[in-house]
């Protein structure tokens, strides 16, 4: 199956290289894209030295244009798998195997790689294993789907996901709303275990769990997306 | 409604059209959009003249100072306008979303294109030497 890994980046000078590498390593036969969200660091400079495949956008999106920006190269070059990936090496590419394997055995349209299956590796703080514990009873509650790690951005999608997230991605808090979104779309979702790092180096735009505040954001978010969504019927 | 404020009334409304069709004449506003501004105009044009109505159904719903009642709906009517414009605002960013990403997608082919230009002229060149 021809897999495609998307990397979102933003001002990820210091870590985007490595992180390339380690697919190269760990994944010589499949493709990626890194889609650099209109960096204001050397990333883009860095990735055209190096001869990378990169998607410069010319505005800053933030991650929800950048992934689907990836989902949308994906349903152009025509691929059968999609993967997320961040460019800021958290995640680890030796895992890729084990988190596309459900979607290549046809068991699940997503796949999301989660660190609380096993609980090996960087676990984060407690606070913000809190918050996403209760993120992930609300959208057990609005979707009726249990996946412990709703905020990881270590995903892979199929055919029939990635044609939807090229269409409809969740911009404002993409992780946990595009859950939500592909189990109401009918998505078989899968946990897959993997492991993963603390950020290398540089701060992270995305994923953060600064406060309460961002909690109580993504709560109303995926309340309201629940609200005026209707459930697909299959 | 006293005379004077009645003409008070009527003068704003008239400036409020002209500010309206002013800026529809020099196309600084879509047709689209004005029809909304259009029926404000309407609406507050319409309680000017016939103010005895507006009073009447303030009274009716309890509300004793119609002025109040005026200020209500025009409150109202100004709170559902941002509404429509919030609306407008987001639609636009997700075009300009869709945009974005596309310019970048057909850049990333050009420059795909450019390379695989570049090499193909590249090997007719030292084809042609070769010839020679």
């Amino acid at each position: 199956m021809r897999t495609l890994i998307i990397i979102p980046a933003y001002n990820e000078q210091g870590n985007i290289l490595n992180t390339i590498n380690d697919i190269r390593e760990n994944a010589p036969q499949v493709d990626y894209v890194v889609i650099n969200d209109c960096s204001t660091d050397d990333t883009k400079q860095i990735l055209q030295d190096a001869g990378m495949t990169v998607v410069n956008l010319p505005v800053n999106l933030g991650i929800g244009g950048g992934v689907q920006t990836g989902y949308r190269y994906a349903l152009e070059n025509d691929y059968d798998i999609a993967i997320q990936f961040d460019g800021d090496g958290q995640h680890m590419a030796e895992y890729l195997k084990d988190l596309i394997a459900p979607i290549e055995a046809g068991e699940a349209n997503i796949a999301i790689g989660s660190r609380f299956i096993k609980k090996e590796g960087f676990q984060s703080s407690a606070m913000r294993r809190f918050g996403i514990g209760f993120l992930s009873g609300l959208i057990r509650m609005l979707g009726g789907v249990r996946v412990y790690d709703v905020t990881s951005g270590f995903r892979a999608a199929d055919r029939k996901m990635i044609a939807y997230y090229a269409d409809n991605y969740a911009q404002d808090y993409p992780e946990p709303e595009a859950i939500l979104a592909a189990s109401l779309e009918g998505a078989t979702i899968k946990e897959v275990a993997v492991q993963m790092r603390e950020r290398q180096s540089g701060e992270s735009s995305i994923h953060s769990f600064k406060s309460l505040y961002y909690m109580i954001k993504v709560s109303v978010a995926l309340i309201t997306y629940r609200i005026t969504h209707r459930r697909k019927k299959l | 409604m006293s005379g004077i404020l009645r003409i008070a009334f009527l003068v704003a409304l008239a400036l409020y059209f002209f500010i309206l069709i002013y800026l529809l004449k020099k196309n600084r506003m879509t047709l689209k959009y004005s029809l909304l501004w259009m029926l404000v105009g309407l609406v507050m044009l319409f309680v000017a003249i016939f103010p005895e109505v507006f009073i009447w159904a303030a009274r009716l719903i309890g509300v004793d100072v119609p002025s109040n009642a005026l200020f209500a709906v025009l409150n109202f009517c100004m709170i559902v306008l941002l509404m429509f414009l919030t609306a407008v605002v987001s639609g636009q960013s997700n075009r300009l979303t869709r945009l974005t990403q596309s310019l970048a997608l057909l850049e990333k082919r050009v420059r795909d294109l450019e390379a695989l230009c570049g090499e193909t002229a590249n090997a007719d060149e030292s084809q042609s030497e070769e010839n020679v």
